[in-house]
């Protein structure tokens, strides 16, 4: 969501790159980064040694993906500011726990602990996903996402969101521009009323659109089953890189 | 700029990031979500039929559109619209539920806005409490005061949008606490003494919102006011 003002569409800025990772099926590189943070995020706590060789690995995919650097932390940076505030707040909290029970300083590593695992678990998953999305295209993505036994009414529920998505975005800055240009957002109130009567509108106008456009889909002969995608099929390195995720989530589980 | 105040504004605390929960409560939370979906995926096809995946996908694309936008809450503060309940009022429990757990998945897929690991319980929280519980506690209010009455509607869309934001919090803080990453005392009262501020502001928007369709297009809410026994027969 706070990656929308750079633009639905230039996500994947990463996507035509031929690399080893590019080469793989979008449906392998996204088995695989989910494999990855469901092992590194349901790792319990204090597991420092699984994280550091799922981190290891994360930073091999990285280096073979080629994704640039300072795309791929500004991202991470800006989405861990915002759960960094989260997360500080709660040791904050924390912090006037303490003095509240003094006596026991096991508490206070144990939070430490936690802090610190909780923060890795969520740097590295981040990470994974965030080379996965640059690498992979928001159509390439959701056509992978059928190998997850997605229902196709779904998908293509999903796909048409993201068609309008950015036209829903733009009709929305559109109404803001408008009322600020007509000096109705300055005073707090009347912001308030404007902006909630621009969402009403917009509900109504994105209703009718609804409807136009499935009468349009409709008369191109659309009977409420979407289309299926044909899927290419696995190659044999898809196979590696899914056996060798496979791998090196169960070592790192092991691992203690 | 925006996007900054936009980053630190607190709503987004109600999506839980990865390695927040414990695989138990992701496991459970899994479940119950992805029960609650294909049965609201039942329901909107069997409602809509064929025009169910262009209404849905638009709707869809409204609710993530509608929270991009900043407004000031009472209180000096900034805060954005949630939508679980104006999705439930709007699209009625079922398409409501689905429409916002559509809006999650994309959020938390493309966006890495919330886990992908909590993505169940993130659409537990936000959709089955807020859309759900939200939509059933609105039409209880209203229908007790009168259908008819604007009255009726302001008093349900006002209670149900407050209190879906704050249980919505309770649930995760729940969960937060179960996975025994954050003490429950401190992780409850953070996140409900937040939230119960940040409910005045979509219970504001909400309510305006939902005026602005009541008096421009009503036959477009999920209970019309004028043409009650359609929907009544439908139950």
């Amino acid at each position: 969501m706070l990656l929308l003002h750079i633009g639905a569409f230039q996500l994947a800025v990463a996507s035509q790159k031929t690399t080893l990772w590019h080469a793989l099926l979008p449906r392998t590189r996204l088995l695989c980064a989910i494999a990855l943070v469901f092992a590194i995020a349901l790792t319990p706590n204090g597991r420092w040694v699984t994280w550091a060789v799922y981190g290891a690995i994360i930073g091999g995919v990285i280096l073979l993906s080629r994704v640039p650097w300072r795309t791929l932390l500004t991202r991470v940076a800006v989405e861990t500011l915002f759960v960094g505030a989260v997360l500080l707040g709660t040791l904050f909290r924390d912090g006037g726990e303490v003095v509240w029970s003094w006596g026991i300083l096991r508490v206070t590593t144990e939070g430490i602990t936690v802090l610190g695992s909780v923060g890795i678990k969520m740097l590295l998953s981040l990470l994974v996903l965030n080379v996965l999305t640059l690498t992979t295209s928001i159509a390439d993505l959701l056509q992978a996402l059928v190998v997850l036994r997605t229902p196709p009414i779904v998908l293509a529920i999903l796909t048409s969101m993201l068609r309008y998505l950015q036209v829903s975005v733009r009709e929305f800055q559109t109404m803001q521009r408008a009322a600020a240009s007509r000096n109705l957002t300055a005073n707090p109130r009347t912001a308030r009323l404007v902006l909630g009567n621009a969402i009403g509108s917009l509900f109504i106008r994105t209703y009718t659109r609804g409807e136009r456009i499935s009468q349009a889909m409709l008369s191109r002969g659309y009977t409420g089953i979407p289309p299926a995608e044909k899927a290419s099929r696995l190659q044999r390195r898809d196979f590696v890189a899914i056996a060798s995720t496979v791998a090196i989530v169960i070592i790192g589980q092991g691992i203690r | 700029m925006t996007c900054l105040s936009f980053l630190i504004s607190p709503q987004l605390a109600l999506h839980i990031p990865d390695g927040f929960l414990n695989l138990p409560t992701s496991l459970i939370a899994w479940m119950a979500t992805i029960a609650l979906i294909s049965l609201a995926l039942k329901r909107v096809q069997a409602d809509y039929q064929e025009r169910a995946v262009p209404l849905m996908g638009v709707c869809a694309a409204f609710i993530f559109a509608a929270q991009m936008i900043n407004f000031p809450i009472p209180g000096g503060t900034s805060g954005h619209l949630l939508g679980g309940t104006l999705a439930g009022v709007l699209l009625g429990p079922w398409a409501g539920t689905l429409v916002m757990s559509i809006v999650f998945v994309v959020q938390a897929v493309f966006f890495q806005d919330g886990g992908l690991t909590v993505l169940g319980a993130n659409i537990f929280n936000m959709g089955a409490i807020g859309t759900f519980g939200g939509y059933y506690l609105y039409k209880a209010i209203r229908f007790a005061i009168g259908r008819q009455s604007w009255r009726g509607m302001a008093v349900g869309v006002a209670v149900a949008s407050w209190c879906s934001v704050v249980f919505a919090a309770i649930a995760a803080a729940l969960q937060i606490a179960a996975s025994g990453t954050i003490p429950l005392g401190v992780v409850l009262g953070a996140m409900v003494s937040w939230h119960v501020l940040i409910g005045i502001g979509e219970t504001l928007i909400t309510l305006i919102a939902v005026n602005f369709i009541w008096k421009v297009r009503p036959d477009l809410l999920f209970d019309a006011p004028r043409k009650p026994s359609r929907r009544i027969a439908n139950g």
